[in-house]
């Protein structure tokens, strides 16, 4: 536990668990495929996203509900290729 | 041959508009119809429906769908389903429809599906009301699917869901939440058929490929699994000539 200032919130399985409900029920995100992990004093989130727009939500968000967190994103937005091969289903 | 694309949780919204277009632009050259499974909104908003309607309307192949999650969340179903339709896209939901793809009448059954896990790990109708009714719900929904997928008189059938039949597609997401990704009870309406392939999506951290216990090819094409716009499946001449022995039923065109 922190001893320098009591209204920071800990690092703990509660907040990993506060991240992932704060990104899916959040009426501008609903995002389910984030995955959060905790690393000493870092919250590190990893997964694809469907637009750069909606990573930079997630990560504007997740600071503002753990200021004194330091977040790293490593994010993604999902590739749209169209296909180079099939599959054949004999 | 039949040439099926398919992609899930595309999860549109304005910022995504146009994200999918230059890959579909080529779409009818190289596949004979477009299977969504899902979840094609982020909150299932009809302004979110009029994305997906300009994004994958007027492409050139029809245009078949199931809804997921997502897609219900603002309880707007009944518009997000009329905006679709609209679109000229075919919404499914416990019934089916047949597409002519040169002759060979291909049939599509689709549903939502819902989750509850698979064999031996899986929730049970039993003890408190809420526990019944999310069992329920899913036994209610593969039991629909699995007459849409017998009753379908046609040459080739494609199970099309959003929650996942096997727990084989679900590698890559944690084994806690298998029960919310998917249930036993599709696989096995799609077993009670001869289905040649069922795809879904959902599971944005699972892997592609999977069997139901009766031998039925699994795909999940969740967008952030195939990593492309769309995947393209083309079901070969021999698996159209062991389906069309096994066809019963009368019905075709979209049944509600
Ligand atoms: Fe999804
Ligand atoms: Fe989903």
């Amino acid at each position: 536990m922190s001893d320098d200032n009591a209204t920071v919130k800990p690092l703990d399985e509660y907040a990993e668990a506060a991240v992932q409900r704060l990104l899916t029920e959040h009426a501008q995100v609903a995002e389910q495929g984030i995955t959060v992990v905790r690393r000493d004093h870092t919250l590190l989130l990893r997964g694809e996203v469907a637009s750069p727009q909606r990573r930079d939500e997630i990560l504007r968000l997740v600071t503002e509900h753990f200021p004194d967190v330091t977040i790293a994103c490593d994010i993604g937005v999902t590739r749209a290729p169209e296909p180079s091969e099939v599959e054949e289903l004999p | 041959m039949i040439r099926i694309a398919a992609v899930g949780d595309v999860h549109m919204d304005e910022d995504v508009l146009g994200r999918y277009r230059p890959a579909l632009e080529h779409l009818p050259d190289r596949a004979d119809v477009l299977l969504l499974a899902g979840d094609l909104t982020r909150h299932g908003t009809e302004s979110e429906a009029r994305c997906v309607a300009a994004e994958f309307g007027g492409l050139g192949v029809p245009v078949v769908t199931v809804l997921g999650n997502h897609d219900h969340h603002c309880d707007q179903v009944p518009q997000v389903v009329k905006v679709l339709s609209d679109a000229g896209i075919t919404v499914l939901e416990g019934n089916s429809t047949v597409i002519d793809v040169g002759g060979v009448r291909l049939g599509v059954a689709g549903a939502k599906g819902f989750g509850g896990g698979f064999a031996g790990r899986c929730a049970s109708e039993f003890g408190e009301p809420e526990m019944k009714a999310f069992v329920r719900t899913t036994g209610a929904i593969a039991e629909r699917l699995g007459t849409a997928l017998r009753e379908l008189d046609c040459d080739v059938r494609v199970a099309l869901t959003h929650y996942s039949p096997v727990p084989d597609t679900l590698a890559g997401e944690p084994l806690e939440i298998y029960p919310f990704l998917g249930s036993y009870l599709l696989g096995e309406a799609i077993d009670s058929a001869p289905t040649a392939l069922a795809l879904h999506g959902h599971a944005h951290l699972g892997s592609e490929r999977g069997t139901t216990p009766g031998g039925v090819r699994v795909r999940n094409v969740a967008h952030p699994v195939i990593k492309q716009a769309y995947s393209v499946f083309h079901l070969s001449e021999t698996e159209l000539a062991g389906s069309s022995t096994q066809v019963s039923g009368a019905a075709s065109g979209v049944h509600q």
